[in-house]
């Protein structure tokens, strides 16, 4: 019986992959098209000044990258989260637990770069395993525990910066941040690339290869896909989800650093609803929410779409309220292309 | 008793799935106030031969009449509309609702305001119960009641939809015996009303007890009919296996090796009680390398519960006995440690314990030991498609590529997918639980010969089954649960299917002193 109902499933994906040879593929690189295409509408629509397309110019293109930088580090570590089925909804609260930790540390506390740069890195890393451990060990929704942990990175960067935004001065001199790390805040690497985007990058390709070749991402796709299945295979279920949502704690406090050598200063609000704007991106780059399913490449591209688009409402000076509606639209047709996908 | 005319009567049904003939020709009548009993090993055509009945099933051969008039169900409603309610195996309540709203469910009660009149559907649900013999709070949620109380609801709801006829698939596999005494109150009272009930059990005493009549099916084919008062169980069993054990079994290599595993006294008290389950209650058994050893037993034995027990699955608590494996006593504490011990696991329910359905075969095949294909938590990937490759050749899967979903496999080969994974994790004892269930003789017949090979190279084997063929053709012994113990034990060199059987039922004239051995 059972036999007969498997073949009876299987039959129609089988003819679904036979006849959809192209479809699948348009389907599986769904963000990257999705990408493409919401490029070449940017070029179409972009304003020109003296024939030059503004959208295409070297300086606007790094200006995406750049605004898109911080929400992608994020959504890459988010990434992994849904990977395993989970979510985080406290990275834009850690986000600002590290601004404001970045700032206090070395302009008020007078850290040297490094230090304050790796205790920073550390709190978000911790911050993140232990709401990795809430959820793996004590089997609280990964929704429920981050909701909390979102309100208790908040409460302590309030607590920890006064409730003030810190502002980052540089010098040698008593509260004065070290030039070093104004160098994260370059505005370019080589003349060309500013540094933000060049940590992001290193976080997305490091993230792809770390998928691909990883004896863990194969443990972290399992526990997604069954996490049932994946415990009786002998996957450590638990030491996976902390090692996940460790990852996603550190990478968003990377982007509370990047966030606050960009803005010259470390605010207790800094950060607020970036965790939705990271979901998005991952949900346009076309990783299941139901877990087991997707990749950072895709993320990367939903980072990257969400900032084209943006960049190019800004650029025809269309209302920011107008924005939210056309991105929201935007979320609901990537969510719609999924269900049509293939079955899979 | 009654034989009036025939309430229900099903004449020469034929259903095929892809290959399989679940029913050839069957015959079926049913009078008005009576009971009917039908009989079966598993997959033995009674399941698909009532969802034919309870209109779940459509596009079958055949003729069905209801009172003398053909009928044509084209989905569960019309079967209702035709008063005919069927009480699944599987519950289909909503744990979250309230005993009455599950009652009520999609018929609810409504106030003059079209609002839900909570208060008669308590009232109702009250007295229904009542009715049924069931004391029970009509407000609690039906997540907290036992299986068996959820079973009783299920019987409340298919009587409140006042049907004609009433099917019931093993509608005491998880109650006491005094619920079961109340239940057979309420069929008896059904029947004075002239309900028709068809029974469906594996228990031979309660079939005596309740039945006016008994039929048998096998193969998806009548083949015998009784009045189960005169009727001794070891001609039912004989009809019900009626037939040689057939030649697809691989012989046994008798010689086995040292003893690999000893179970002694095993029992498990669960910190929180585990509705519906049956934990261990004092199990001893040992298996020899190159040894398989069978575990027979009814639903609700221990059979599953025993194998999570050994792998380190089962829930927390206290644990009695000991686990001897290789001479060491261990302490099974989760998978990863039964599996560095060596101990493999086949899960039931390979869909959803055993698999990521959506994953490439690949993936799941190398899941559990990927740390052998590659250094420092890098995979290799020409190892691990090798390993992979080679597991799949000695399995003989039928496959695309390796990067096909899983999913899209037979049942059969899905189940070699899982066999694989644990196979190299080069184990000395595998744990299966029902290794073939859903699989196609083919692919059962393979898993077989698998088996033996396994065996041959000194790989022991505990085999949970509810198949007896399959546990007297692949086991050498065969250990029999009942309650949570051992009750009984076979060497299959000397032993039918009939006796394993009866040892399971409880028939104790088959097998006498066989309870309280133990």
């Amino acid at each position: 019986m059972t036999d007969v109902q498997d073949k009876a499933v299987s039959a129609p994906t089988a003819v679904a992959e036979k006849s959809g040879g192209v479809v699948a593929t348009l389907f599986r690189f769904q963000s990257v098209f999705g990408l493409l295409a919401v490029f070449i509408a940017a070029i179409i629509f972009s304003p020109r000044r003296d024939g030059e397309i503004l959208f295409v110019s070297a300086d606007n293109l790094a200006n995406v990258v750049r605004a898109v930088s911080e929400i992608g580090i994020i959504a890459v570590g988010m990434t992994f989260v849904i990977l395993i089925g989970g979510i985080d909804l406290s990275v834009g609260a850690v986000l600002g637990l590290a601004a404001v930790g970045s700032a206090v540390l070395m302009v008020e506390s007078d850290w040297g770069f490094l230090p304050s740069v790796v205790l920073v890195l550390a709190i978000g890393l911790v911050f993140g395993a232990l709401q990795g451990m809430a959820t793996a060990m004590i089997g609280i929704q990964s929704f429920i525990v981050t909701l909390a942990g979102l309100q208790i990175a908040r409460g302590l960067a309030r607590i920890w910066s006064d409730g003030q935004g810190v502002a980052i001065a540089y010098g040698n001199g008593p509260n004065e941040a070290p030039n070093s790390f104004a160098i994260l805040g370059e505005r370019t690497f080589g003349g060309l690339v500013p540094i933000p985007v060049l940590i992001f990058a290193v976080v997305a390709i490091a993230a792809v290869v770390f998928l691909r070749v990883s004896a863990f991402s194969r443990h972290l796709y399992a526990v997604g896909g069954n996490e049932k299945a994946a415990r009786l295979s002998g996957v450590p279920v638990i030491r996976v989800k902390i090692a996940v949502f460790a990852i996603c704690g550190l990478l968003a406090a990377l982007a509370g650093i990047v966030h606050a050598v960009q803005l010259n200063q470390g605010s207790p609000n800094d950060g607020i609803g970036y965790e939705l704007d990271a979901i998005a991106a991952v949900v346009i780059g076309g990783t299941s929410l139901a877990g087991g399913r997707g990749s950072v490449a895709g993320t990367v591209a939903g980072a990257l779409l969400l900032g084209v688009l943006n960049n190019i409402l800004a650029l025809n000076n269309i209302e920011s309220n107008i924005q939210l509606l056309i991105k929201g639209l935007v979320i609901v047709a990537a969510a719609a292309l999924q269900r049509l996908r293939p079955a899979s | 008793m009654p034989q009036a005319a025939a309430l229900v009567r099903m004449s020469r049904i034929g259903k095929r799935y892809g290959g399989v003939q679940a029913c050839r020709d069957v015959d079926f009548t049913l009078g008005a106030g009576e009971v009917h009993a039908l009989l079966g090993e598993n997959g033995a055509g009674k399941s698909t031969l009532m969802k034919i009945l309870s209109g779940d099933v459509t596009g079958y051969a055949g003729q069905i009449e209801i009172n003398g008039s053909p009928v044509s169900f084209s989905g569960p409603t019309d079967a209702q509309a035709a008063g005919i309610a069927m009480i699944h195996q599987e519950l289909d309540l909503v744990p979250g609702l309230p005993v009455a709203d599950n009652i009520f469910l999609g018929r609810e009660l409504r106030t003059r305001l079209r609002t839900v009149d909570r208060r008669r559907m308590e009232r109702e649900a009250r007295a229904l119960l009542e009715r049924s013999g069931v004391d029970l709070d009509p407000r609690r949620p039906v997540g907290e009641l036992r299986i068996g109380e959820q079973q009783l609801v299920t019987i409340a709801k298919a009587i409140s939809l006042d049907a004609r006829v009433l099917i019931m698939d093993e509608p005491t596999s998880a109650l006491t015996t005094s619920e079961v005494e109340r239940l057979f109150v309420v069929i008896r009272e059904l029947r004075r009303g002239g309900v028709g009930i068809v029974y469906i059990s594996h228990r031979m005493e309660e079939i005596a007890q309740v039945a006016d009549r008994a039929s048998v099916l096998r193969n998806g084919q009548n083949v015998a009919s009784f009045d189960p008062r005169t009727l001794s169980t070891a001609e039912v069993v004989e009809a019900m296996v009626g037939r040689p054990v057939q030649t697809m079994f691989t012989t046994p290599d008798a010689a086995t090796g040292d003893e690999l595993l000893r179970v002694e006294n095993l029992a498990l008290t669960p910190r929180r009680p585990r509705p519906g389950r049956r934990d261990p209650a004092g199990i001893s058994l040992t298996v020899r390398a190159g040894e398989i050893v069978g575990l027979a037993g009814l639903l609700g034995s221990g059979r599953t519960e025993l194998l999570e027990t050994l792998y380190g699955v089962a829930p927390g608590g206290t644990r009695s006995g000991r686990i001897v494996l290789q001479g060491q006593q261990i302490q099974p504490r989760g998978p990863r440690h039964a599996l560095r011990h060596g101990i493999g696991f086949v899960p039931e329910d390979r869909r959803t314990s055993g698999l990521v359905l959506f994953h490439s075969i690949l993936a799941n095949t190398v899941v559990s030991s990927l740390p052998a294909y590659g250094r420092l938590g890098v995979i290799a990937r020409r190892m691990e498609r090798s390993a992979s490759v080679r597991m799949a050749d000695r399995l003989r899967l039928k496959f695309g590529r390796l990067q096909d979903e899983v999913g899209t496999l037979s049942g059969g080969n899905q189940q070699k997918v899982v066999f694989g994974r644990m196979l190299l994790t080069e184990p000395h004892l595998l744990l299966l639980d029902e290794p073939t269930r859903g699989v196609d003789v083919g692919a059962k017949a393979e898993i077989y010969r698998l088996l033996g090979e396994l065996a041959g190279q000194g790989i022991g084997v505990l085999l949970a089954s509810s198949e007896l063929p399959e546990l007297v053709g692949v086991c050498d012994r065969v250990v029999v649960l009942r309650d949570g113990r051992d009750v009984a034990s076979f060497s299959t060199a000397d032993s039918a299917e009939g006796d394993l059987l009866a040892a399971a039922m409880g028939e104790s004239a088959v097998f006498e002193d066989a309870g309280g051995a133990q």
